[in-house]
C-alpha cells in the first residue's frame, strides 16, 4: 500500500477537512473521479484499479454509500499478483454480504485459490469464505475446505484457518455442511451401495476424521478443531463418541503433563482456551461410560480443582478461573462422586468469601447451578451464613445471585431462617430488587411454611415493610388461605387488628385488613377493642387515605360489620348509613353501586344475612406467584447446563421432595370442597409417580370426573350424573387424593416435574370456539396451533405441531376421543417432531347430529429421555361451527316463527344469573357464534331476534330462530325462546346459547380469586331455581 | 413585544462555542450540546432554520463560518429573533469594520460581550443602531487590516441622541461634496414547470441608499408605484401619466421615513442617517418581467445513458446584458462520464453537487444559447432507484434592469443652506431561487 500516492493524498485530504460538509464534498468528488475511471473504455492498469478499489473501501469505511465498483473488486480476486489479490479479497468481504449475487462470480476464483498450492492465497480465500460465505459457498466449497483441514501436507496456519472456516460454514448452514460437506467424499463413494450403510458409515467416517484431528500435536490447529467439535456436538453428539477419549487425552496432556510449547502458555497456564473448550465439548456428551477414561478425566479435574489459587495478577486469575469454573461445570455435569462434589462446594464456598467480586459472583452463580443439578443441598447449606452476607454486598449483581441462590436452596428445614433474613433485608434492599425479593419471600413462605399462622405473619410483615412492591397476587393468596382454613381465621383477624393500630399503614394492608376483618371480625367480638363499632372506627379512619379501588372493599366490610354487630347497634348503623349515603353519588360506578345496594340491603335485615353470608371457600389452585417467578426466569439460554438440566428432570425432584427431608407431612389441612383443580394441572399430572399409591382413593370418587372439570373449570360439586359413557375418561394415576390436593402446601415434587402450559387452556379454547385459527395449547416445548375451515356439516381442521426447542420431541401421540355426534378422522401424526420444526396434521370433521359435546384430543409426547408430557385438549369443533349466518326479513321470519309452535320444536326458558351485557354487546356475542341478529323485527327495543342455519348429516340444512327478551331493570336475567324444525336441535341450541350467556367470566377477572359460579352440568338441563337461591351467584360480580 | 431569545450562542463549524450569552434562566446551559448532536452532526443542518428539541426551540443561521444559534423555550417571535441576528451581525461588522467570522469573534470577545449586554435585555431586543451605540460603547473593535475607515469623532451628548427625535442622525455633519447614491436591488424567485408554466414567481426588492450630505437634509423620493402616482394625480387633479405603474406589496420603510406623511400624502420623505442604510423593502407578485427563459429536455436512454439539452433565452432589452450567468443542471449520482457541446460559455461536471455547471460570463439581451450533453452512468449494485429529477437552478445579475419595472421618478434634497447635491441611481436584478423543473 506504500506506493500509492493518490490514496495517501486522498486520505490526508479527508483528514484535513474541517467539518463534515467539506468531507462530503471531497468524497463526492472522489467518487465522481472513480466512476469516470471505471467507466473508461480503455480499461485500467492493475495499479490504478487497486488504488481506486482501496479508495472505495476507505470511503465505505467512512460511512458513505458505495454502490458501484463491486465488479472491479471481485475481478481483482483472480488477479495474479498478491497486492491485487489482497485488495480484492479484503474489499469484497467488506462491501458484499452473503446475499449479493456478485459473490457468485467470485466462487470459482476463490475455489481455485483454495485448491491451489500457494499458502498465502489459501489463507486469503479461507478468510473470505469464513467471513461472508453463504449457502452457495458452503455447498460448493465445504468439501475443499475440509480436505485442507485434514490434509497432511498443509501447514498448521492453513489448517487452523480451514477449521475456523468450516466452523463458520457449519454454523450458518448446519444441514449443508453436515450432510454434504463433512462426509461428502463418503457419500460419493458409497452411493451405489445401500442407503442405511451410507448413513451409518458416514457418521463413523466423520467421527473418525474428527478423532484423527484431535490427535494433532499443534495446539493452534487443535484449538480451532476443538471449536469446530464444540459446535458439532452441541448440535448432535451422537457419532462423536470416539472423540471422547481423545478429549480426555488432550486435557491430560495440558493439565497433567503440561506438555505444551512455551508460546502456548499464558501466565504459566497451558493454553487455557483449549482447556476450556475441551471441557465445554465434554459437557455435550452424556456421562462417560468407560471407567478408565472416566478415572483419568476425574484425575485431571481433581488436579485443576486443587491446583488453582487466587493470585495477585488479574490476567492469570482470569485465565485460571476460567479453566476452574469450566471444570466445575464439567464435574456437575458428570455427576461425580459425592466426595468430589463436596470438594467442589468447598471450593465454591471459598470463592464466595473471596474479596475479588468477579470470583464471588461466579461462585454464587455456580452454586445455584449446582443446586439445580446435583444433590449437594446439604453441603451448600453449610455456607448459608456466607451467602446471607453476600446479600449485603455493595455490588448489586452479586446480591441478585445471592438472592437466587437463597431462593433455590430453601427447603423446609431452613425456610424460616431464610425468609426472616429476606424480610429483614427487604427494608434495606434497593427498589429495583424489592419486587422480586418480596415475590420470592412470599413464595418461599407459602411453599415451606411449617404452619400457616407463620405464613400469615410473614406475608403481613411483608406487606407492612414493602407494601409498594407486594403485587395483588400476594395478598389474594393470603386471603385465600385464611378463607379456606377455619382455624386460621381468628388468628389472622387478631393479627391484622394489631397492624391496624399502626399510625401509617400501606394501602395493601388496608385491603387485607378490610377483607379479613369484614369476614372474620366478629370472631374477635369478645376481645377488648374489637367490637364491631370499634373495628368500624379504625377502618373508617383509613378511608380518606386510600385510593378509589379500595373504597368498594371498605364498603363491603362496613356492610358485613353492620350485619355481624350483635346485638344490633343503632349508633353504628347510623354511622354506616351515613357513609353509604355519602357514596351514593360517587362518581365511581363501582362505589356508587355498592353504596346504593348495601344501603338498601341493610334496611332489609334478614335478607342482608343471606346476601352477606361468609364467603364460600376458594377452589384450590396452583399459586399464581410461582408461575410469575417462572416467567421472569425464563431465558432462552441454550447452554450445556440447560440441556443437561432438561435431560435429567428427576434430580431436582428427588432433592426437593419434602417427605424424606422433614419426615412429617405438613400439619395443616384444609377441608376440601371438591376435587376441583385447574384443568391444565390435572392434565399434566399423568405421571406423578410419588402419589401413585394413593390414587385408588381418587378413582372411587365418581364425581371428580376429569373431563367434567376440564369442560367447565368452575363447576362446583358437580352432581354425580351420568355424562354419557363416551365422555368418561378415568386415569388412575391422574388423581391426587383430595386431602393432599386441598392442603395449602402443594407437594413440591409435582411442581418440579411438571410442564406448565403457557397461558390458560380454557381461555384458549373459548377463544377458538369463536374464531377459526389460533393457538390451542402451548408449553415450553411445543405449541399446537389450529386452523379450521367449515363448510356445511363438514369441517377440516389442521393441527400445527411446532417444536420450540432444539432437540426432537419423540413418541408423539395424538388420540381423538370423539363424541357420538361427530365423525373425526385424524391423519397420521408423526412419531417425532424434529428440532424447531412444525408438523401439520389435518383432521376431517363431519357433524352427524346436533349436540354440544366436545371432542377431546389426548395428546402426549416425550421430551428428552424420561419426561413424558401429556395433555387433554378440547377441540374447537363445537356446535356453533356448524351454523351459517342467515339474515331474515320480517316477511320470512314471522311465518316460520308461527309455524314452529310449542315444545319440543319451540322451547322457552327464563335464564337467570346471566353475565350482564348491554344489548350491543349481546348482539356482538351472538354474531360471533354465527347466529345473526335481525334488527328491527321485534317492536320492543329490549328484545333481540336472531336466525341461523344449522348443518348436520341427519338434519337437512335447518333454519333456527331465536328470541331473547331482556329486562332493562335486571340485566342478569332474560327469557330465551328457540325454535327450529328439529327437537334435539332446538334443545341443544337453547342450551348452547344459555351456556354462552352465563359462562366465562372474562380475562380481566382472572386474577381475582374466583367465586364459584354455578353452571349447568353437561347434557342436563339445570334447574334455574338453584341459581336464584345461591348467594354466591349474586355476589359473583362483587369481589 | 415578544421574547426573542433566552440565550444566544456563537458556534464555529465544528460546533465549539465561541461566545454565549444567556438572557433568561429558562434554558439549561447544556442546550447547545443538544444543538450540536441533534442538528449540526446530522443531515438536518441547513434544512430547517427552526428546530425544536426537548422543549426548546433552536433558531439558527450560518454567517460565513459561524453559526449563530438562538435558544428560546417560550413561544417566541421567530421573525424577531432572525431580525435580531441579522441586525446584530450588521452591528458587529460596523464595529469590526469588515468581515464577521470566527477570527473576528475571537479577537473581539470583550467588545462583543459589551454589545450583547446592550442590544438585548431579558430576551427583548434593544437599540441595535450602530450610530447610536457607538456613542456610548466607544471601545474600538480590533479591525482587520484590510479595512481602514476613518473614525468619526464622537459627540459628547449621547443622552440627547438616544432620546432625541432624530435618533439616527447627528447634527453638524458637513461634506465638501454632497452626494446621494440610490440602488434598487431586486431578486427574482421563480419556480417553473417543465412545460413552461409559472408555478411561483415573485420579486423581493430593496432600496439601498448611501448619503454623504451636510446638515439636516430633508429628502423626498418618488417612484412609479401605483399608490404614489394615484395620489399625485389626485392632488394635482390631472389624469395619471400613461406610463406603467407598479403595485408594491408589503412595503417596509427604514425608521427615518416619516410615516404620517406617507399615510397622508403618500410620499416617501425622510431625514436620512449618515452613510449606508436600507431605505425600504418591498415585494411584487404580479407583472414580473422574467429575464431568462429556460427550455430543458432530458432523456434517459436505458440504464446507463442520458441526453441533456438546455436552451437559455434572454428576454430583456437587447442593449442590456447579464453577468455571471450560471446554469446548474442536475444529473444522477451515478454519473461517470460527460460530453458537452455549448454555444457560449463553459460547462463541466461537478460531482460534489451532482450537477452540470454551465457558466457564461456575459449574456447579451435577446439572444439564446444552448448546451447539449451526453452522460454515461455507471451501473450500480442495488436495484435502481428512480432519479428524482431535481430542478435546474440559475444564477445571474442583470444591471440596469428591474424585474418589477420599478423606476425612480425623482429624488429631491432640501436643506436649509440650499447646497447642490449630486444624485446617483442604479438598478440591478439578481436571481433569488430561480428554478426550472425538468
Amino acid at each position: 500500500m506504500s506506493g500509492m500516492r493518490g490514496l495517501s493524498v486522498f486520505i490526508s485530504d479527508i483528514r484535513n477537512c474541517q467539518n463534515k460538509e467539506a468531507e462530503r464534498l471531497r468524497v463526492d468528488k472522489e467518487l465522481g473521479n472513480i466512476r469516470t475511471c471505471f467507466k473508461n473504455d480503455k480499461g485500467l492498469t492493475p495499479y490504478k484499479k487497486k488504488k481506486y478499489v482501496w479508495k472505495m473501501l476507505y470511503i465505505h469505511m467512512l460511512g458513505y454509500d458505495v454502490d458501484f465498483g463491486h465488479m472491479e473488486a471481485v475481478s481483482l480476486i483472480s488477479a495474479p499478483k498478491y497486492p491485487e489479490k489482497q485488495v480484492g479479497y479484503i474489499v469484497t468481504s467488506c462491501l458484499l454480504n452473503e446475499n449479493h449475487d456478485f459473490l457468485r462470480l467470485a466462487i470459482n476464483a476463490v475455489r481455485n485459490d483454495i485448491i491451489g498450492r500457494n499458502e498465502t492465497y489459501q489463507c486469503l480465500a479461507l478468510t473470505l469464505v469464513g467471513n461472508i460465505g453463504g449457502r452457495e459457498f458452503a455447498e460448493s466449497l465445504a468439501p475443499d475446505v475440509q480436505k485442507l483441514l485434514i490434509s497432511s501436507s498443509c501447514r498448521p496456519l492453513v489448517r487452523k484457518k480451514a477449521a475456523l472456516c468450516l466452523l463458520r460454514l457449519f454454523r450458518k448452514n448446519p444441514d449443508v455442511v453436515n450432510a454434504d460437506g463433512w462426509c461428502v467424499l463418503n457419500t460419493l463413494l458409497f452411493q451405489f451401495i445401500d442407503v442405511p450403510f451410507i448413513f451409518s458409515s458416514s457418521y463413523a467416517y466423520r467421527a473418525d476424521r474428527m478423532a484423527q484431528l484431535l490427535d494433532e500435536r499443534d495446539l493452534g490447529v487443535l484449538t480451532s478443531s476443538m471449536s469446530l467439535l464444540v459446535s458439532l456436538v452441541s448440535n448432535d453428539y451422537e457419532g462423536y463418541s470416539s472423540c471422547l477419549p481423545k478429549c480426555v487425552k488432550i486435557l491430560e496432556r495440558l493439565a497433567r503433563n503440561q506438555d505444551v510449547p512455551q508460546e502456548y502458555t499464558y501466565y504459566g497456564i497451558p493454553s487455557p482456551w483449549l482447556q476450556v473448550k475441551t471441557m465445554r465439548a465434554l459437557q455435550y456428551f452424556p456421562t462417560i461410560e468407560d471407567p478408565s477414561t472416566r478415572r483419568s478425566l476425574f484425575e485431571v479435574l481433581q488436579r485443576i480443582l486443587m491446583g488453582t489459587d487466587v493470585v495477585k495478577n488479574v490476567n492469570k486469575n482470569n485465565a485460571s478461573h476460567a479453566v476452574l469454573f469450566e471444570a466445575l461445570s464439567l464435574v456437575m455435569h458428570l455427576n461425580a462422586e459425592k466426595e468430589m462434589m463436596s470438594q467442589c462446594v468447598a471450593l465454591l464456598g471459598k470463592f464466595i468469601s473471596v474479596r475479588e467480586p468477579n470470583i464471588r459472583y461466579l461462585g454464587l452463580e455456580n452454586m445455584t447451578r449446582m443446586l439445580m443439578i446435583t444433590d449437594a443441598q446439604d453441603i451448600i447449606k453449610k455456607h448459608q451464613p456466607q451467602i446471607i452476607t453476600s446479600l449485603k454486598d455493595p455490588d448489586i449483581s452479586i446480591r441478585r445471585r445471592a438472592l437466587d441462590l437463597l431462593y433455590g436452596m430453601c427447603d423446609v428445614s431452613n425456610a424460616k431462617g431464610i425468609v426472616e433474613e429476606l424480610l429483614q433485608y427487604l427494608s434495606t434492599a434497593e427498589f429495583s430488587m424489592r419486587e422480586e425479593l418480596s415475590l420470592k419471600a412470599a413464595i418461599l413462605a407459602e411453599k415451606f411454611a411449617p404452619d400457616l399462622s407463620w405464613y400469615v405473619d410473614v406475608i403481613l410483615q411483608l406487606i407492612d415493610n414493602a407494601g409498594d412492591f407486594v403485587s395483588d397476587d400476594i395478598w389474594f393468596r393470603v386471603v385465600q388461605f385464611v378463607t379456606n382454613n377455619e382455624d386460621l381465621q381468628p388468628y389472622a383477624a387478631s393479627k391484622v387488628r394489631e397492624y391496624m393500630d399502626k399510625i401509617a399503614i400501606h394501602e395493601t394492608m388496608v385491603k387485607v385488613s378490610a377483607y379479613i376483618l369484614g369476614e372474620y371480625g366478629h370472631l374477635l367480638a369478645r376481645r377488648p377493642g374489637c367490637s364491631a363499632r370499634e373495628l368500624f372506627g379504625i377502618l373508617h379512619e383509613k378511608l380518606p387515605t386510600v385510593s378509589s379501588p379500595t373504597i368498594p372493599l371498605l364498603l363491603s366490610t362496613y356492610a358485613k360489620l353492620l350485619m355481624h354487630a350483635q346485638p344490633p347497634d343503632i349508633e353504628l348503623q347510623k354511622q354506616i348509613w351515613n357513609v353509604f349515603k355519602k357514596y351514593e353519588s360517587s362518581i365511581d360506578v363501582e362505589i356508587q353501586q355498592r353504596a346504593v345496594e348495601y344501603f338498601e340491603l341493610s334496611k332489609k335485615g334478614a335478607a342482608l344475612m343471606d346476601v352477606l353470608a361468609e364467603m364460600p371457600k376458594f377452589p384450590e389452585r396452583q399459586s399464581s406467584l410461582i408461575k410469575k417467578v417462572e416467567d421472569v426466569e425464563d431465558t432462552a439460554d441454550q447452554s450445556a447446563i440447560k440441556l443437561r438440566a432438561q435431560q435429567l428432570p428427576s434430580n431436582a425432584l428427588v432433592l426437593a421432595d419434602p417427605q424424606p427431608v422433614n419426615g412429617t407431612p405438613p400439619p395443616l389441612k384444609v377441608p376440601s370442597i371438591s376435587g376441583i383443580k385447574l384443568d391444565h394441572e390435572s392434565a399434566s399430572q399423568t405421571q406423578s409417580q410419588p402419589n401413585g399409591d394413593l390414587s385408588k382413593v381418587q378413582s372411587q370418587i365418581p364425581s371428580a370426573d376429569l373431563l367434567g372439570e376440564m369442560v367447565d373449570p368452575l363447576a362446583i360439586e358437580a352432581p354425580p350424573v351420568d355424562m354419557g359413557s363416551h365422555q368418561r375418561v378415568y386415569r388412575e394415576e391422574d388423581g391426587i387424593p383430595d386431602e393432599v390436593d386441598g392442603t395449602a402446601i402443594v407437594p413440591i415434587g409435582d411442581q418440579a416435574n411438571k410442564v406448565e402450559p403457557i397461558g390458560n387452556i380454557t381461555e384458549r379454547f373459548n377463544a377458538l370456539c369463536l374464531k377459526d385459527s389460533g393457538v390451542l395449547y402451548e408449553d415450553p416445548y411445543i405449541q399446537i396451533g389450529v386452523k379450521a375451515e367449515w363448510r356445511g356439516h363438514h369441517g377440516r381442521l389442521v393441527l400445527f405441531l411446532g417444536n420450540k426447542v432444539t432437540s426432537p420431541l419423540t413418541s408423539v401421540q395424538a388420540l381423538i376421543l370423539p363424541p357420538a355426534h361427530l365423525k373425526l378422522e385424524l391423519s397420521l401424526v408423526p412419531d417425532t417432531i424434529p428440532p424447531r420444526a412444525q408438523v401439520q396434521c389435518p383432521l376431517e370433521v363431519m357433524n352427524i347430529r346436533p349436540s354440544r359435546d366436545v371432542a377431546v384430543l389426548d395428546f402426549s409426547y416425550k421430551f428428552g429421555t424420561s419426561m413424558v408430557v401429556s395433555a387433554k385438549l378440547r377441540l374447537p369443533a363445537v356446535l356453533n361451527k356448524f351454523l351459517q349466518p342467515l339474515q331474515l326479513t320480517s316477511e320470512e321470519f314471522f311465518p316460520q316463527w308461527r309455524s314452529l309452535s310449542g315444545p319440543p320444536l319451540k322451547l322457552q326458558e327464563v335464564v337467570r344469573g346471566v353475565r350482564p351485557l348491554s344489548l350491543s354487546e349481546m348482539e356482538n356475542l351472538f354474531n360471533s357464534f354465527r347466529v345473526t341478529i335481525c334488527p328491527g323485527l321485534d317492536p320492543n327495543p329490549n328484545n333481540l331476534v336472531a336466525s341461523t342455519t344449522f348443518y348436520s348429516e341427519n338434519t337437512r340444512p335447518m333454519l333456527c330462530l331465536a328470541r331473547i327478551e331482556t329486562d332493562p331493570a335486571d340485566r342478569t336475567q332474560l327469557r330465551l325462546t328457540v325454535a327450529s324444525g328439529d327437537s334435539t336441535l332446538t334443545f341443544e341450541l337453547k342450551e348452547f346459547i344459555k351456556e354462552q350467556l352465563i359462562a366465562i367470566p372474562m380475562g380481566s377477572r382472572a386474577l381475582v380469586p374466583a367465586v364459584p359460579v354455578p353452571a349447568a352440568p353437561l347434557a342436563q338441563p339445570p334447574s334455574p331455581a338453584v341459581d336464584a337461591n345461591d348467594p354466591g351467584a349474586m355476589l359473583a360480580g362483587l369481589l | 413585544m415578544p421574547v426573542a431569545a433566552s440565550a444566544i450562542y456563537f458556534l464555529n463549524l465544528r460546533g465549539d462555542v465561541l461566545i454565549n450569552r444567556t438572557y433568561r434562566d429558562d434554558v439549561g446551559g447544556n442546550m447547545v450540546d443538544a444543538f450540536r448532536t441533534h442538528i449540526m452532526q446530522t443531515k438536518e443542518l441547513g434544512n430547517c432554520p427552526v428546530r425544536q428539541i426537548g422543549g426548546c426551540s433552536f433558531v439558527y443561521m450560518r454567517i460565513s463560518n459561524v453559526y449563530i444559534v438562538i435558544v428560546v423555550s417560550s413561544n417566541a417571535n421567530v421573525a424577531c429573533a432572525f431580525k435580531f441576528v441579522v441586525e446584530a451581525v450588521a452591528l458587529f461588522k460596523s464595529y469590526f469594520g469588515g468581515a464577521f467570522d470566527e477570527d473576528a469573534i475571537r479577537n473581539n470577545f470583550v467588545l462583543i460581550y459589551e454589545l450583547l449586554d446592550e442590544i438585548m435585555d431579558f430576551g427583548y431586543p434593544q437599540n441595535l443602531s450602530p450610530e447610536i451605540l457607538k456613542l456610548y460603547i466607544t471601545q474600538e473593535g480590533v479591525r482587520s487590516p484590510f479595512s481602514s475607515k476613518p473614525k468619526d469623532k464622537p459627540v459628547p451628548n449621547a443622552t440627547l441622541q438616544v432620546t432625541g427625535a432624530v435618533g439616527w442622525r447627528r447634527e453638524g455633519l458637513s461634506y465638501k461634496k454632497n452626494e446621494v447614491f440610490l440602488d434598487i436591488v431586486e431578486s427574482v424567485n421563480l419556480l417553473m414547470s417543465s412545460k413552461g408554466n409559472v408555478l411561483r414567481c415573485d420579486v423581493t426588492g430593496k432600496v439601498l441608499m448611501k448619503c454623504f450630505l451636510s446638515g439636516m437634509p430633508d429628502l423626498k423620493l418618488g417612484l412609479n408605484d401605483k399608490i404614489g402616482l394615484e395620489k399625485e394625480s389626485e392632488m394635482k387633479s390631472r389624469p395619471a401619466k400613461s406610463g406603467k405603474t407598479i403595485e408594491l406589496d408589503d412595503v417596509t420603510f427604514h425608521q427615518c421615513v416619516n410615516l404620517t406623511r406617507f399615510n397622508s400624502e403618500k410620499t416617501v420623505s425622510f431625514v436620512p442617517p449618515d452613510g449606508e442604510f436600507e431605505l425600504m423593502k418591498y415585494r411584487i407578485t404580479e407583472g414580473v418581467n422574467l429575464p431568462f427563459r429556460v427550455l430543458p429536455t432530458i432523456n434517459e436512454l436505458g440504464r446507463t445513458r442520458m441526453e441533456v439539452n438546455v436552451k437559455v433565452k434572454s428576454v430583456f432589452g437587447a442593449k442590456m446584458f447579464a453577468l455571471g450567468v450560471v446554469v446548474k443542471i442536475p444529473v444522477p449520482k451515478q454519473t461517470a462520464k460527460t460530453n458537452f457541446q455549448v454555444t457560449t460559455g463553459r460547462a463541466k461536471y461537478n460531482p460534489s453537487i451532482d450537477c452540470l455547471v454551465w457558466k457564461i460570463r456575459k449574456f447579451p439581451g435577446q439572444t439564446e444559447s444552448t448546451l447539449s450533453a451526453e452522460i454515461e452512468l455507471i451501473s450500480t449494485m442495488g436495484e435502481k432507484k428512480s432519479w428524482t429529477r431535481p430542478p435546474i437552478q440559475m444564477e445571474f445579475q442583470v444591471p440596469m434592469f428591474t424585474a418589477s419595472g420599478l423606476r425612480v421618478r425623482f429624488l429631491k434634497v432640501w436643506e436649509k443652506s440650499g447646497y447642490n447635491t449630486v444624485e446617483w441611481v442604479r438598478y440591478i436584478t439578481k436571481a433569488g431561487s430561480y428554478e426550472i423543473r425538468c
